[in-house]
Formats: structure tokens, C-alpha cells, sequence
């Protein structure tokens, strides 16, 4: 399998503040690799850096064989962007933004081809000002492909959209794969690296802390289970504390939520809450997820204001 | 059309004819000034403005005022609105040089501004009877100057202004001063002299001053002070847009 970026100990200064600090990873060809980590955790100017973007401070960057701080033109003709923040200039109907950013390139594909693969060919001649957020973003990902381009980055490209459209765009990003190029994303919804993915790098303070598949990383939790659920009557936080299996167990938003170790956890905690003739309502049992690998790596919970 | 530097030049084009408040100052403006005004006040002949009729008297003047909202106003405005929003930034991540972009932006505009004033002047000569008793190839060569330095200001100011609000206060604050003391809305010689000493200073006076002795028989040689502060701000500012040009 070859390798299509290559990132040696990049390092990214901002003033005092070390936003990207000693990254190394390597994306194969035919993956979607997926960035993960909280808002300001560094992933969006790593990857500025490997797009040739942003200049690095050090370590070394390969993309395609090529260093983009020295090769960037020649990245972009290789490469599609989908950047965070970017817009089109105003005025603009969506075929006119594709023939325009398609003769930027050597080789352009068929844009037609590519608004219909997208299903936005009836959206041809509607400004792009006028379109959906969903719509709009596939406009901007129909951008990132008229070069027919080897490898596609896609930066946080569902933040703003609503769950059905986060759908569709994840339905495109798996045929986009499906189709040969490899991809590289980032984004902060746990959900889409875990339906999405086929590798994960979780980043955090500048930091790379772990690298492997989704299911490798999950594993790795040691089969923790998570049971939330709310009770008729105190919750028996200081009880549960006493079971042997249990991790950690705290209250949020009225909800007891109690992980513990082990295949009895969760009858243990049931057998618990009958002792106490408590009755407990809207009983849920999760496996452990991504936002959990987050947490065991880093003690602290993905997203800001989540409990704790 | 199929190279960037036409594609880009087609859609800028059909961009800034949807924009309607661009269109009005940039296309329309200028000519419908000059019908309202000639019909206001007709074709004869008037002593207050030297036994010529109003038109025929303010007609080059109104081309610079004209020209000036636009570039030193909408320009600045429309450039840092596209580099706030991150349409700029786009570009960037593409293979496209930026000299090309600049290139294919600065052609739609200069056209634009062109078509515009020359149409001012048509129509002023023809459907008002505004006459020249100087060579109109002079007058014009005059104003492709002025179009030229001015969009080389409104590039720079696009270049150090950081918002696009920030953009349409100063150039708002910029050209109205300059166009009250250019003499094509108030004579200057209504003006207090230390006034209109300081005027001298202003390219927009120059420009004007420079069109209406062109107009009234003077050739580009009895205005060299003004074809050099022209020329002078063109190099000028296209060395500062050149140099302080940013995508994001």
C-alpha cells in the first residue's frame, strides 16, 4: 500500500502558544483518515500545514511525494481542499463556481458529472448564496474533486449541518473512497469518525495521543460498559461507589451515568437499585465509544460543559 | 472560454452586473447623472458657466467624481468583503497564481469603469450637445490615466484596510472631503484660498482640474504637475497593493 502523506515531528508555534507539537502519522492510500479532537486542539492548523496552507515551524511534510512548503502549487493540482472557513465570492451560480475552479487545473475531470455524482445537477443554475447548508457544502466538495484528485482533505465539513444532511455527506465522503481517493478529515463529532473512518488519529492540545482503527481503539478500553439512567428517588451515588466493578460514576443532567468494568456490571447495578427498591427508568447500556477513548486518554470529557 | 484567466474574467464580470448598487455606480450612474442634470437645467448656454450650458461645463468633472466613489469606496469594499468571507482564501487553495486573478480582476473592472465614463461622455455630446474645443482623444487618454491610478489606490486601500467595514468608513470619509474641493461640485474659486491651496494636494483635484483644461483646449503638456501626481500615485499604490496584498 503506498503512502500518500508522510508527517514527521511537525511542530506549529503561535506566539506562546505550541499549537501543534511534534506530530507524526502517515495516511495510506485508499483510507479515510480521520483527525479527531476538541474544538482548538491544533487539527485544523495541522492540516493547513500539510495542505501547504500554513508554513510549519519544523519536522517534515510529505504529500504525494512532495513537500508543501516548497511544492504547493504543485500539491493542489493533486489535491482536493474543503476548507473550514472559506466561501465563494458572492453572485456566483453553482455551475459557473465549477467551470471557473475547473480551469484553474491541467487536467479537470467532468464537473457535470461530478454535480450530478453529488446530486446537485438540477442545482446547476441556482446561485450558490441561495442553497442549503447541506447543498452548499456539497458544492464546496464538488470543488475539491474537479481536478479528479488523489487525495481529498475535508475540514470539519458537518459542524453546521443539520443530522440528515450530516448523512448525506457522509454517504458522499464513503463513495468518494469507494471511488479511489484517499481521504483525510477532521472533525469533533465522535459519531463520524466512528461511522466513517477507517483509521483515527485523536489529538489534543497539539498532540497526537493515539493512532489506530476505531475498533483497535474501542478494544483498548478494555470492554468498559456505560449505564445511564434516572431513578424514583435519591440517586445512589455513594452506594454504587461501594461495588467493586464500578469505575466512576457521576450525575448529569439529572441522570445518573455509571461506567464500570466487566460482563456483571450492569446486573450487579440493577441488583443494587432493587436492594434500594428504587425503580430505575429509561435503563440504557452503552458500549464504550470514541468520546470514552477520549476520556480514559485524557480524564476529561470531549466536549466542553458535557458533565464532570 | 476555457483558460482561468477568461473564466475568471467572465464570472467577474457577470458577478459585478448582478451586483444592482454596483452596476448603478459603475455602469449607470455616471450616464443617468448626466441625463437628469441635462434635463434639469437644458442645453443653452448660461454665463455662470462661462457661456457654456451646464452640461457641457460639468460633464469631465462628473466622470471623476464618478470614478472616485468607485474606487476609493465600492472597490475597497467589495475586495476586503471577499478576503473577510474567505472567497479569497478559496482561490488559494488551488493551483491559480495569484498575479493571474489580480490580473483578471483588475481588466473587469478597468472595462467597466471605462465603458461607463465613455458612455458619461457620449452621451453628454450627443443628446446635450456638450462640445470639446480640445482634442477628445486627449481628454480620454486623460481619464484611462486617472482610472488607472485610481484602482491602484482602491487595490491598496483593499490591501491595508482590515475589514470591509472598516473599508467603506474610511473610503467614505476619504472621497467626499476630496470630491467637495476637486471644483466638480463646488468652484473652487467659492473657496477660501488656504483651502483651496490644500486641494492642490488632492489627486482627485488634480484629475479634475486636469480634464476640464483638456476639455477647454489645453494639451497633456500645459499639465504636467497633474500627469505626474497621476502617474506618480499609480506607481505608488500598485507598489503598496503589490506589496500589501493578502488572501486572508
Amino acid at each position: 500500500m503506498n503512502t500518500v502523506i508522510r508527517c514527521q515531528d511537525l511542530s506549529k508555534r503561535y506566539g506562546d502558544l505550541l499549537a501543534v507539537d511534534g506530530v507524526s502519522f502517515e495516511v495510506q492510500q485508499g483510507e479515510i483518515f480521520g483527525m479527531i479532537g476538541p474544538n482548538g486542539a491544533g487539527k485544523s492548523t495541522l492540516m493547513e500545514c500539510v495542505e501547504g496552507l500554513r508554513t510549519r515551524d519544523s519536522g517534515t511534510v510529505e504529500v504525494l511525494g512532495m513537500d508543501p512548503a516548497k511544492d504547493a502549487a504543485e500539491i493542489h493540482e493533486r489535491v482536493g481542499l474543503q476548507l473550514q472557513t472559506s466561501a465563494l465570492p458572492p453572485r456566483i451560480k453553482v455551475g459557473e463556481a465549477l467551470q471557473l475552479f475547473s480551469s484553474f487545473y491541467r487536467n479537470p475531470g467532468d464537473w457535470r458529472k461530478t454535480l450530478r455524482d453529488l446530486g446537485l445537477d438540477e442545482k446547476v443554475n441556482s446561485y450558490v448564496d441561495k442553497l442549503s447548508g447541506g447543498q452548499r457544502q456539497r458544492v464546496f466538495i464538488a470543488l475539491a474533486l474537479v481536478n479528479n484528485p488523489e487525495l481529498i482533505f475535508v475540514d470539519e465539513i458537518t459542524t453546521a449541518l443539520d443530522p440528515q444532511s450530516r448523512h448525506a455527506v457522509w454517504d458522499v465522503i464513503r463513495d468518494i473512497r469507494d471511488n479511489g481517493t484517499t481521504v483525510f478529515l477532521t472533525t469533533h463529532f465522535m459519531e463520524e469518525a466512528e461511522r466513517l473512518c477507517d483509521r483515527v488519529a485523536i489529538v489534543d492540545h497539539g498532540r497526537l495521543i493515539a493512532l489506530d482503527t476505531v475498533t483497535n481503539l474501542i478494544n483498548s478500553l478494555d470492554g468498559e460498559t456505560k449505564l445511564t439512567f434516572t431513578v424514583n428517588g435519591r440517586p445512589p451515588i455513594r452506594e454504587l461507589q461501594q461495588l467493586p466493578s464500578l469505575i466512576h460514576v457521576e450525575r448529569s443532567e439529572g441522570r445518573v451515568v455509571a461506567r464500570g468494568k466487566g460482563r456483571t456490571f450492569a446486573q450487579e447495578v440493577m441488583g443494587m437499585l432493587a436492594d434500594l427498591q428504587l425503580v430505575a427508568e429509561d435503563f440504557r447500556s452503552e458500549q464504550p465509544n470514541l468520546e470514552d477513548v477520549f476520556l480514559s486518554l485524557t480524564g476529561r470529557p470531549m466536549r466542553e460543559g458535557s458533565g464532570q | 472560454m476555457t483558460s482561468a484567466f477568461g473564466n475568471l474574467v467572465a464570472v467577474q464580470t457577470k458577478r459585478t452586473l448582478r451586483e444592482p448598487a454596483s452596476v448603478f455606480f459603475m455602469l449607470a450612474f455616471g450616464p443617468l447623472f448626466v441625463i437628469i442634470m441635462g434635463a434639469i437645467f437644458g442645453t443653452e448656454a448660461r454665463p455662470e458657466f462661462g457661456d457654456r450650458s451646464f452640461v457641457e461645463a460639468n460633464l469631465v468633472s462628473f466622470s471623476a467624481i464618478v470614478l472616485a466613489i468607485t474606487s476609493f469606496v465600492m472597490i475597497p469594499v467589495d475586495l476586503v468583503g471577499q478576503r473577510d468571507n474567505g472567497a479569497l482564501r478559496r482561490f488559494r487553495a488551488t493551483p491559480l497564481k495569484p498575479a493571474k486573478y489580480i490580473a483578471a480582476d483588475v481588466t473587469v473592472r478597468f472595462a467597466i469603469l471605462t465603458v461607463s465614463l465613455v458612455l458619461m461622455l457620449v452621451i453628454g455630446m450627443t443628446a446635450f450637445g456638450a462640445k470639446t474645443e480640445g482634442s477628445i482623444v486627449a481628454v480620454l487618454l486623460a481619464l484611462l490615466l486617472g482610472i488607472s491610478a485610481f484602482l491602484a489606490v482602491g487595490y491598496a486601500l483593499a490591501a491595508a484596510l482590515p475589514s470591509s467595514g472598516a473599508a467603506q468608513a474610511v473610503g467614505n470619509t476619504l472621497v467626499y472631503p476630496l470630491i467637495m474641493v476637486s471644483g466638480g461640485a463646488v468652484p473652487l474659486d467659492s473657496l477660501p484660498d488656504n483651502v483651496r491651496s490644500v486641494a492642490q494636494i488632492s489627486p482627485l483635484t488634480q484629475l479634475t482640474e486636469f480634464l476640464q483644461d483638456l476639455w477647454q483646449g489645453g494639451t497633456w503638456g500645459d499639465n504636467l504637475v497633474a500627469v505626474s501626481v497621476l502617474g506618480g500615485l499609480l506607481v505608488v499604490a500598485t507598489g503598496l497593493a503589490a506589496r500589501f496584498f493578502r488572501w486572508e
